[in-house]
Order: C-alpha cells, then sequence, then structure tokens
C-alpha cells in the first residue's frame, strides 16, 4: 500500500512538474523582456505557443513584445517586419480565443505603433481602426481597465492635437481606475493584468 | 527494502529524461551568421536562440525522431527531421522569405497605391488631396509619368495610346463605361466616387494576362473589404451635394452613398466659353454590400447615374453654333467572391454588368442607343509554396449595341451588334530567389463577332541589383477589338494590336523613391477609315500602324522636409501612328513630347490645414493647319497649369474645403478647328480650342458624423 502511494505520489510530483514547465517558460520569458533580450523573450513565448498548441497567452505576448520594442527603434524596415509579425501573432491567438477583449486591445496598441511611427501614411486608416478596436473590446467586456485606459489616452492624445480639451476624458481615467482595482483575480494563470502602473503617467495630461 | 528498491527504480524512470545536448550554427544563404534565430525542437519548450555568432546550443530531454525547427524575421521557417542524438553541431542555412520586405517585386509598368503593396509609390489618400483631381480619382493618375496630359478630356491618355485604349476594373471585374457622358471638349470624370476603393494599381504597359482587350493600359480598383466603422457622410459643395452612409452588422456591412451635381448656379455667377442651355446635371447613387464567409468574402456592388446636359458648341462652319444634347442613364452591377479553398488553392471569381442608355439630340439628328454588356469571370490559384504560385482562369464577355437615328429631313436608320468573346488565361509567379522573380503568363481570346482567335504572351523579370534599388523588363502582346463607334458599322475587321517592351530601374530607401522606365510599343492592324469620322458608308480597313517610344521618371520625397510630401513625374514621349483618317503616319493631337507634374502637400500643422498644389506642364501639342502642306506639322503653345486646394478641419470631423484649378490663369489652346473650305483667297480660317472656363472654383463643406468622432472625409477630396 505504503508503496502504491509513493509511486501514486511521485506521478503527481512528475505530472505537476510537467504542468508547471510552462509556467516556468512564462516566468522565463518574463524575465528575458525584463533583461532587456526582448527578441529572447519572443522566441521563448513563441517555442511555448507551438508547445502549446491551443493556448493565446504566449501569442499574445509575443505580439506584445514586439508593438512595445517598435516605440524604441527608429529603423522603419525593422518597424514594419517587427509590426507585421505582431499581427501574424495577434491572429494566431485569435484562432484560438474567439471575441476577447485583451487580443483586441492588444490589436489596438499594434495599430496605434503604425500611426505613431508613420502618422502621414497610415494616419488615416489606422486611426479609425484604433478607435473600432477599442469599442469592441469595451462591448465585449465594459469593466476592462486596459480598454478604459488605453482608449482615453488615445482620446486625450486626439484632444490634444485638436486643441480641445484633453480633461474631458479624466474621469475615464478614474473609470480604469476603479476597474483595476476591481479586477478580478483570474484563474488562469498568466492572464493579461497589466497596466496599473502607467495611470500615473496618463494622468499627467489632467494636471 | 523493497520500498528503496522502488525509488531507485522510480528515479531511473524519472532520470531516463538523460539530456541530450543540441547544437549547432544558424547564417544566411551568404554564409553569414544570424543572431537571434529561435530555435526549438517543435511541440516541446526545449530551444534557444542563437547568439551573435549564430552559434546555438540547449539540452533535451526528448529522444527518438524530432523536428528541429528554425525561425526568424524575414527568413522562411527551417524545418529538420533527425534523431535528436545526432542533432549536434549542425549548420543550418536559413533561406530568404520571398513575401517579406526588401525582396524584388514585379513591378514593370505599373504604379501600386495601397498600404500593402511593396512597390507602393501613392498611398490611399494621395488618389483624393491631390490638387486639381477635386475628388477625382482618375485625376490623380494624370499626375504620374506615362500620360499625356489632354485636359478638356478628363480620361486617361497612356504612352501614346488614346482614351479607349486604357480599361478600367473594379475587384478584377471589366467597368464598362468607368467615365461620365459628357459632350466634346468637356472634360469627364469617373463615375465611381473614391471612398470606395483601398488599393489600385495603374498599368501603363506590360501587365498580366488576366486582363485583355486594351492596347495600352488598365486601371485596377479595389473596393474596400471591411469599412473601419458605421458613419454618415455630409458634403456641401459649390457645385453640389453628397451623403453617404455605412452600417455594420454581424458579418455583413452595407455603404450607401448618392450625390446630385447642378453646374447651372455656378455657371450663372462664372463666364463659360460654352453657350449651356440645360448645364450639367446628374444624379448618381452607389451601394456595397458585403458578406464575409468564414473562408471569403462577398461583394456586391452597384451604381446607377442619370446625366443631362445641353448646349451650343462652337463650330467654325456652322455660325449659330451646333446644338448639342445629351441624356445618359447608366447602371453597373459587380459581384465577386474571394476565398480560400483549402490547400494553398483560393478562388476569385464574379461578374458584372452595365445598361448604358443614351438620347442624343445633334441641331435635328436624334439617336439613342442602348448598350448592354456582361463579364464573367473565375479564377484559380495555387500557392505551391512561397516560391512558386500558379494562377489559371476563364473569362466570357458579352455585349450587345444597338442604336437608332432618326433626322427630319432623313429616313430612320439602325444598327447593332453582338459582341461576344471567350478568353482564358494562365500565369505563374516564380521566385528564384529575394533577388530574382520571373512571371509568365499567356493569354488566349476568341471573339464571336470577328471570328479571330488571338494568342498573346506576357513575362516580367525582376532583379534586385542592391538593397534599395532593382531593375526589371517586360514584355507583351496585347489585342484589342475596334471600338463601338466603328463596329457599329463595319464587323469584318481584326483586333488592333500592341508588345510592350519595357525596361524598369527602382530605388526605394525610407520614404524617398525614384523610378525611371523606358520603353518601346509598337503598334500595327489599327483601324483606318476614308472620311472625318467613321461613318456608315465609310470604308474600313486594319492597314494602320504606329509606334511610341519614351522615358518616364518619377521621383517622390516624403523625409527631407518636414511635413510636405511632394513627387514630380516627367515623360518623354515620341510616337508617330497612321490610324483613323490620317494620309501619313503623323503625331496625334493628344500626345505631347514633353509632359511634367509636380504634386506637393504640405501639412501645417498650427492651422489643420493641408495645401495641396499641383503643376502641370506639357510641350506645345500637333494640330493639322490644312494651309499648311503637311499633316499634323504644326504645335500648340505650351500647357501650364497650377492648380491649388486647402483643405482646412475645423475640427476632427468638419472640414471646410477649396479648390481653384489653374489659379495663375493661364491661358491654354488644346488645338484648333479649321474650317472645311477655305475662304476666297485660298485660307482655311480656324478657331482655337480652349477650356470651356480657364479657372475652376470649388467650395466646400465636409461632415462626418460617426459614434467615435475622429473619422473625417479628408481621404475623400
Amino acid at each position: 500500500m505504503k508503496i502504491i502511494v509513493t509511486i501514486l505520489s511521485l506521478f503527481v510530483a512528475t505530472t505537476i512538474n510537467a504542468q508547471t514547465s510552462y509556467e516556468k517558460g512564462m516566468t522565463k520569458a518574463f524575465e528575458l523582456w525584463e533583461n532587456k533580450t526582448p527578441d529572447e523573450a519572443i522566441n521563448l513565448f513563441e517555442r511555448i505557443a507551438r508547445a502549446e498548441k491551443e493556448n493565446w497567452l504566449p501569442f499574445y505576448y509575443a505580439a506584445q513584445v514586439h508593438v512595445v520594442t517598435t516605440f524604441g527603434i527608429k529603423d522603419a524596415e525593422e518597424i514594419e517586419s517587427r509590426l507585421k509579425k505582431a499581427q501574424d501573432f495577434i491572429n494566431e491567438a485569435k484562432t484560438f480565443s474567439k471575441n476577447n477583449a485583451e487580443i483586441l486591445i492588444m490589436e489596438a496598441m499594434l495599430n496605434t505603433a503604425y500611426v505613431v511611427y508613420n502618422p502621414s501614411v497610415y494616419g488615416m486608416t489606422h486611426s479609425a481602426k484604433v478607435e473600432e478596436l477599442y469599442q469592441k473590446a469595451k462591448v465585449l467586456d465594459p469593466e476592462n481597465p486596459r480598454a478604459m485606459l488605453y482608449h482615453a489616452e488615445w482620446k486625450i492624445g486626439g484632444a490634444k492635437y485638436w486643441g480641445k480639451d484633453p480633461k474631458a476624458f479624466c474621469s475615464e481615467i478614474e473609470k480604469a481606475i476603479l476597474y483595476f482595482e476591481k479586477e478580478s483575480n483570474n484563474d488562469i494563470p498568466f492572464y493579461p493584468k497589466w497596466g496599473m502602473n502607467q495611470i500615473e503617467r496618463v494622468q499627467q495630461n489632467c494636471k | 527494502m523493497k520500498l528503496t528498491l522502488t525509488f531507485a527504480f522510480v528515479l531511473i524512470l524519472l532520470s531516463a529524461d538523460a539530456q541530450t545536448t543540441i547544437s549547432g550554427k544558424v547564417a544566411d544563404p551568404s554564409g553569414n551568421p544570424i543572431q537571434g534565430a529561435n530555435v526549438y525542437l517543435d511541440g516541446t519548450y526545449d530551444g534557444s536562440s542563437s547568439d551573435e555568432n549564430g552559434v546555438f546550443s540547449f539540452s533535451s530531454s526528448e529522444t527518438g525522431l524530432q523536428t528541429l525547427k528554425v525561425s526568424f524575421l524575414s527568413f522562411e521557417t527551417y524545418s529538420l527531421q533527425k534523431e535528436v542524438t545526432e542533432m549536434g553541431a549542425l549548420n543550418i542555412k536559413l533561406r530568404e522569405d520571398v513575401n517579406s520586405l526588401g525582396s524584388v517585386v514585379l513591378n514593370a509598368g505599373t504604379f501600386s497605391a495601397g498600404d500593402n503593396s511593396k512597390a507602393s509609390v501613392l498611398n490611399p489618400l494621395d488618389i483624393v488631396t491631390t490638387a486639381g483631381a477635386a475628388g477625382d480619382y482618375i485625376g490623380a493618375f494624370q499626375t504620374l509619368p506615362g500620360t499625356s496630359n489632354v485636359a478638356e478630356d478628363g480620361r486617361l491618355f497612356v504612352r501614346g495610346g488614346d482614351a479607349s485604349e486604357a480599361n478600367v476594373y473594379i475587384d478584377g471585374l471589366r467597368v464598362f463605361q468607368p467615365f461620365n457622358a459628357t459632350a466634346n471638349n468637356i472634360p469627364t470624370r469617373g463615375r465611381f466616387s473614391p471612398f470606395l476603393f483601398k488599393g489600385t494599381n495603374f498599368s501603363t504597359g506590360g501587365y498580366s494576362a488576366e486582363y485583355g482587350d486594351a492596347l495600352s493600359s488598365v486601371l485596377l480598383l479595389n473596393t474596400i473589404d471591411e469599412p473601419n466603422l458605421e458613419k454618415t457622410d455630409v458634403s456641401f459643395i459649390s457645385v453640389g451635394l453628397g451623403v453617404g452612409n455605412t452600417q455594420k452588422w454581424k458579418k455583413n456591412s452595407l455603404s450607401i452613398n448618392a450625390f446630385y451635381i447642378n453646374l447651372k448656379p455656378y455657371q450663372e455667377i462664372i463666364s463659360q466659353r460654352v453657350d449651356w442651355i440645360k448645364p450639367f446635371e446628374s444624379l448618381s447613387g452607389e451601394a456595397v454590400y458585403r458578406h464575409k464567409f468564414n473562408k471569403g468574402l462577398l461583394k456586391i456592388y452597384g451604381g446607377l447615374n442619370y446625366t443631362d446636359l445641353q448646349l451650343i458648341q462652337e463650330d467654325i462652319d456652322v455660325p449659330e453654333g451646333v446644338n448639342f444634347g445629351l441624356k445618359n442613364r447608366n447602371l453597373y452591377l459587380n459581384t465577386s467572391y474571394k476565398g480560400a479553398l483549402g490547400n494553398d488553392w483560393t478562388i476569385a471569381s464574379g461578374t458584372s454588368f452595365a445598361n448604358d442608355d443614351n438620347d442624343v439630340n445633334i441641331i435635328n439628328t436624334d439617336i439613342e442607343n442602348r448598350e448592354n454588356s456582361f463579364h464573367f469571370k473565375i479564377k484559380l490559384r495555387k500557392r505551391f509554396s512561397n516560391r512558386f504560385k500558379l494562377n489559371f482562369g476563364i473569362e466570357q464577355f458579352i455585349n450587345s449595341f444597338s442604336e437608332k437615328g432618326t433626322a427630319s429631313d432623313f429616313e430612320t436608320f439602325k444598327t447593332s451588334y453582338n459582341n461576344n468573346s471567350t478568353a482564358a488565361f494562365t500565369e505563374t509567379n516564380i521566385f528564384f530567389s529575394k533577388k530574382l522573380a520571373l512571371q509568365i503568363g499567356v493569354r488566349g481570346v476568341h471573339n464571336v463577332l470577328l471570328n479571330d482567335t488571338k494568342i498573346s504572351p506576357r513575362a516580367s523579370l525582376a532583379y534586385k541589383t542592391a538593397s534599395k534599388s532593382q531593375i526589371s523588363l517586360a514584355y507583351g502582346d496585347f489585342y484589342q477589338a475596334p471600338q463601338q463607334e466603328v463596329l457599329k458599322y463595319d464587323t469584318t475587321l481584326d483586333p488592333q494590336r500592341s508588345s510592350h517592351y519595357i525596361l524598369n530601374y527602382l530605388y526605394q530607401n525610407n520614404g524617398r523613391t525614384f523610378r525611371a522606365e523606358g520603353y518601346y510599343k509598337s503598334y500595327d492592324r489599327l483601324v483606318k477609315f476614308n472620311t472625318e469620322t467613321p461613318e456608315f458608308n465609310s470604308l474600313y480597313d486594319n492597314n494602320g500602324k504606329g509606334y511610341a517610344t519614351g522615358l518616364d521618371i518619377f521621383w517622390r520625397d516624403n523625409k527631407s522636409i518636414k511635413n510636405l510630401e511632394y513627387w514630380a513625374s516627367y515623360s518623354y514621349l515620341d510616337t508617330e501612328r497612321d490610324y483613323r483618317n490620317y494620309p501619313n503616319k503623323a503625331t496625334p493631337n493628344f500626345a505631347a513630347n514633353h509632359n511634367l507634374s509636380l504634386v506637393t502637400k504640405y501639412w501645417i500643422d498650427n492651422w489643420k490645414s493641408l495645401l495641396s498644389t499641383t503643376y502641370n506642364f506639357a510641350s506645345g501639342r500637333p494640330y493639322n493647319d490644312p494651309n499648311a502642306g503637311v499633316f499634323q506639322n504644326k504645335k500648340t503653345r505650351t500647357f501650364n497649369s497650377l492648380d491649388v486646394s486647402w483643405a482646412y478641419l475645423i475640427s476632427q470631423q468638419k472640414i471646410l474645403y477649396l479648390s481653384v484649378s489653374n489659379i495663375l490663369d493661364f491661358d491654354n489652346t488644346f488645338n484648333y478647328q479649321y474650317t472645311n473650305t477655305p475662304d476666297s483667297n485660298g485660307n482655311f480660317a480656324r478657331r482655337p480650342i480652349k477650356p470651356n472656363a480657364d479657372q475652376f472654383i470649388i467650395v466646400g463643406f465636409f461632415w462626418t458624423i460617426s459614434d467615435d468622432k475622429t473619422d473625417n472625409q479628408l481621404d475623400n477630396l
């Protein structure tokens, strides 16, 4: 009996090990990103995504790292190819999770990156896309703090450009804070929770 | 003891996860190491990235046959199946992804406008923010090299070809009457509103085997797949008003728009050279419905246009002028489906239908004609790999025309014909590497009316000479049936023929584009007749021929000056042809030797204004002076025009627009009309053919109403 228990517990231990290799990998990937090796992070996220098969999260993060990375570079060809790759990852994420507000928010950020990088070419076409994606995300998940915050930031940018009062959207930042606080602790590991630390930056516009 | 044994056994089992080291080096085709490639065993967590020397190494507990994958931006993903134990010291060469940025493009003869085309020289906004174009998408193409400035016509004259040699396609399907009906010397406009289109390909020669029945050029317009958002557009302009609405639901979307133009109030204020009895009035409506299927997209487009005008046309032989009236009704329907069939097969299929009805009144003669045209196409495409793709398809055209003329002092005459043809085409794209690509195609057409079959080969080749530049070559044979004006009197003729030889150089670097294209085009079997215009008793033959050769230069720069985008086009054209009623080879009136356009767009941030200017220059155009001994031997003065437009964004969704053509009031003459008979001194008197008004002024207000309050109509101006 004892033996059986021991063996069983060992098996359980090993299966837990197998399960956590996903968590280990994801944690490692985030570390790589923090350690300023975004490409290694992307590679690891992509490897995890390919091994996991039906999990949208690693694709989502691979896309995020590409998008965020473009904000710090100047080379047009590199920006274009990163954004193109990010869109591929988002498309793959979408095949595993349809009508997912988080993926739409990431896609909105991707389109924002296009506008930031080349407003004269992408301004008109992609701005409308950004707007539509945030609206869709808000319909799917009305209390999503990231949708609320980044949509507000997008609109503040527009208002500033048009010489209007950006403070009109400050109440939306307040709402975002509320949603961040209320954000349910999702059981799914590595479910997107980021963004709260950006509030202060966005709130600069309200002073 | 037993317990210990079991432990040991289990431990051995666990450690049978013996680690194998997988290592090697990743390089590009020329052997340079690739840093940052993603190397992993497919389906596992085991992998790593290659270092700055291209070297990678990782361990895995996997055993047996495994698949190693290596992926990197702008390279094809590499895949290797092997025993894990044999995966040591691998030498991996990645192949360049020919679909990535920086690959060679098959672009000879073509100008693309769109986000996603690598050879794009214009972006979608350009088509509509070009000064002088006044919202007509054709206007922007007239600033590209290879076109001749023929301001009194409004259509496209490409490389020594006349306007009938250029065809327009929407979503791969023929548009039979792409331009509004109009009178002589009153410039026409494209029938379609520019906001329906997302991408455009304008080919000035050497185009794909998919397209036929055009000697010089094809303009390919693609409608928007999915509108961005629901909105209502309202526009008030000095010559009319328009309204548009877009709705989206589930997998469907519907856009409708209507436009009414009436030039009467405008022409009462600003004097015109033409004596209008009933100024140009037009009502048009368009609708596009789109439905997304899981693996495809269906689009249905419908447009209805009604035009009415009447004027007295000046004529040197008719002192009181020629009374010309026109009523035109045009219906156009276009249905297309594009989708994936699985296994890398895709299908593109559709039909287009046009019904065109004209009621023309010239002095006492009343002419009514009606034309029904139908086009069906099915095209299949197989992608064998990124490097090898095959297209093939068939097309059917059905066209019937009938005309009835009634003159008070003459009996009624009737003509009609059915012009049907069947075509098949196939084309293959081969990328030998990221540097060298080839496209070869062939098209066969059987025309029932002319009882004639023609096979035309097409080929183009592109080679990347350096990272930012490439050269390409194109060759093709093109056939076109005679036009309606001739076919209605004679259906025994042959198709006319041209051959294109094109050499193109393209340099693109971060917002700057330089493009130079030299070409030679030969024409033969052109239609000739022995009267001034085609008539029922004229004698027709196919003995005409000619050539056109020239050099087109294009330079675009979006980078050097902040907020300024500009492009410059220059075309040199040398052409002569013997066609229509020409006594010998000569340069036609529409073909000036030198054409130059300079387009600028300057965004003034503080004023929220887009200031656009377009300067057009053309050297003198040939005309025929019967007082001179030689046919078509004289030249008009040079043509100059500076067009300016100013779009002011009052707020994000309200735009005030002002456009003035020929702001410097250049006095332009296009041609001369001479009397049919000489006066008593043996001289032929003449009158100049000039623009109907030297300047044209448009004031407009454009308002977009949408939930998000960010979209506007700047892209329609």
